[in-house]
């Protein structure tokens, strides 16, 4: 026989057995978007780690999961760390063991009660199970974001001292079913929530409504750390007070790398 | 019959001896070990982040896909698309299952989702674009005529070769795809579960369907869709082989038009009457996985007919024109 002869037979055989497997392929395809069969069982997966009990400093490692609004995520830092990396990396080094941050799932612009359904997703579950550490921010939409127009005060909305009041209960009762939920998911972990700020203190007609609200919340957070005896309210008030401008970013609302830097040292202290 | 079946022979043997299937392999041995690398990198730059918890890092993604949708600056039809995912991937962890188990399968499944709307076309072109133009710019095309056979019988071994060789590209390309990230990511994961059957209308994801086939079975599938979109390149390229004179002139057409689809599917989502050219309805493999169609409204079966006409006309006007075209120096 001849080379081409070879050639041919060889490759006519695999091309068309390569066809027909296509073929095949494809018409599985179309039966399965059309007529699809019941599918395979899915094997069982194994369940994350959850976190030891003891204090932080008998653990050889730390795990920390970040929850909250758009300061846990860090908006206004160029850097990107925003206070979770750079909280997490100085205090490796202040207790000289190594810690990791689970994860951050923190979405900017976060409600409480959004917070707390959110508490029930598996992912969310998974990171606050493993955590040693929960840090969260939460609360400053509920209380300062117009449903209305969905503006919060930064973008030019009025805002009266009797609306912020009003507010207050509501945001009050919601912060007290995020801190239970997450006790009840994770009984061990220490909770550091971060307390609010007054972005508005140098604008002369906000500093003292704005100031009397926020002071008013910090207060109900601290009662709450309190009783539950493993939690800690980090203070920024005093943070954002004098010179606020180079502690804010340029949307006057958020802090700048320089303001979570000085967030990060206050929850080291804490911590330690 | 015998006779024809020579023809096809004959055309076959040509392609071979053209060297453009080993042009194709040289070229995938070149560049699967180069995706190969990045991924690898990807993977472990992830590693090192999460500590092997695809859990966290999938929840991690559900978060990015959701902070991106408070932004302002995101056009609403991203964020259909993002909000669209991050249903699909929430449902992945809602059954704890990881959608992306690493092995040679899951990045195979990866690249064949990512190749087929412009690699494997460009692979396709590199066969089908001098089929018919080649032989008019050597000038053998008049030795071919002047056999005792019909023209359309000559143009139908064509076709016929050329689907041959469409079939053989695919399966190249899976195969040694697997063999190659095999080295990096190993060979297991054909049985690993996947979901399939999410559809996608508007930003919602309706997950009555869903149900989990093994891989193998998935990228069977997800060739035979593959095949389809590449079988309307290479008859469309088939035509503009028959009616341009020159083998440049026909690549540049054929990988024109594909290019536009790519583009097009990345910005023509308000133009809806785009839907209807080829270019954009080659993404097949999207409907398997459940990825939200270029333009709302799109759906396999909407696809597939598409691609049909397409083909179809494709066909006709080769045919009609290959049988009564003057050849002429």
């Amino acid at each position: 026989m001849r080379p081409t002869s070879w050639l041919w037979r060889g490759l006519g055989a695999v091309t068309l057995v390569c066809l027909i497997v296509l073929l095949a392929g494809f018409g599985l395809a179309l039966k399965d978007h059309w007529a699809p069969s019941a599918g395979m069982a899915i094997p069982e997966a194994s369940k994350p780690p959850a976190a030891a009990a003891g204090s932080l400093a008998s653990k050889p490692e730390l795990k920390i999961t970040a929850l909250g609004d758009s300061l846990t995520v860090g908006t206004g830092d160029e850097t990107g760390n925003g206070y979770v990396k750079t909280a997490a990396a100085d205090l490796s080094k202040a207790m000289g063991k190594p810690v990791r941050v689970i994860n951050n799932l923190a979405i900017g612009g976060l409600r409480a009660d959004q917070l707390l359904e959110h508490l029930d997703d598996k992912g969310y579950v998974d990171a606050i199970v493993q955590a040693d550490i929960v840090m969260l921010t939460i609360g400053a939409n509920d209380l300062f974001e117009f449903a209305t127009d969905g503006g919060s005060l930064a973008q030019g909305s009025e805002i009266s001292p009797e609306q912020l009041d009003s507010r207050l209960p509501v945001a009050e009762k919601r912060l007290s079913d995020v801190l239970a939920a997450l006790r009840m998911l994770n009984g061990a972990a220490r909770i550091v929530y971060v307390g609010l700020y007054n972005p508005f203190y140098d604008v002369e007609s906000l500093r003292i409504p704005a100031s009397d609200t926020i002071q008013k919340w910090n207060a109900y957070a601290h009662g709450f750390a309190a009783a539950d005896g493993n939690a800690t309210v980090v203070p920024t008030f005093d943070l954002f007070e004098s010179d606020i401008g180079s502690y804010l970013s340029s949307d006057h609302f958020h802090p700048n790398e320089a303001g979570y830097a000085r967030i990060a040292a206050r929850i080291v202290q804490a911590l330690q | 019959m015998a006779e024809w079946l020579a023809l096809v022979q004959n055309e076959t043997i040509k392609v071979w001896k053209k060297k453009r299937f080993a042009f194709v392999v040289l070229v995938l041995l070149v560049l699967i070990p180069v995706f190969v690398y990045a991924q690898m990198k990807i993977a472990q730059n992830s590693a090192e982040k999460f500590k092997g918890d695809w859990r966290a890092e999938l929840q991690n993604r559900i978060t990015d896909n959701t902070r991106a949708l408070g932004s302002e600056r995101i056009p609403e039809e991203w964020k259909k698309w993002r909000r669209a995912l991050v249903q699909q991937l929430q449902y992945y962890l809602d059954h704890d299952m990881n959608p992306n188990t690493p092995n040679a399968v899951t990045f195979t499944r990866g690249y064949l989702d990512n190749s087929v709307t412009l690699f494997i076309p460009l692979m396709v072109l590199a066969i089908a674009s001098d089929l018919v133009s080649g032989e008019r710019s050597t000038g053998t095309i008049k030795m071919l005529l002047t056999r005792p056979v019909r023209r359309w019988r000559i143009l139908l071994s064509k076709l016929v070769t050329l689907t041959l060789y469409v079939s053989l590209i695919i399966v190249t390309n899976a195969a040694l795809c697997y063999l190659i990230s095999g080295l990096a990511f190993g060979y297991q994961g054909w049985g690993e579960p996947i979901f399939t059957g999410f559809r996608v209308s508007g930003a919602d994801v309706n997950v009555a369907t869903v149900h989990a086939v093994p891989q193998y079975m998935y990228l069977l599938m997800q060739a035979g869709l593959v095949w389809c979109s590449a079988m309307t390149v290479a008859v469309l390229a088939l035509m503009v082989s028959v009616l341009v004179r020159s083998t440049a002139a026909s690549f540049v057409t054929m990988m024109a038009a594909v290019i536009a689809g790519t583009v097009l599917t990345n910005m023509a989502s308000s133009w809806h009457s785009a839907k209807y050219l080829f270019n954009v309805n080659l993404e097949l493999t999207d409907y398997l996985q459940g990825t939200p169609p270029p333009i709302e409204g799109m759906t396999l079966g909407f696809s597939l007919a598409m691609l049909g006409i397409w083909a179809a006309a494709g066909l006709a006007v080769s045919f009609a024109v290959f049988t009564k075209q003057d050849i002429l120096n």
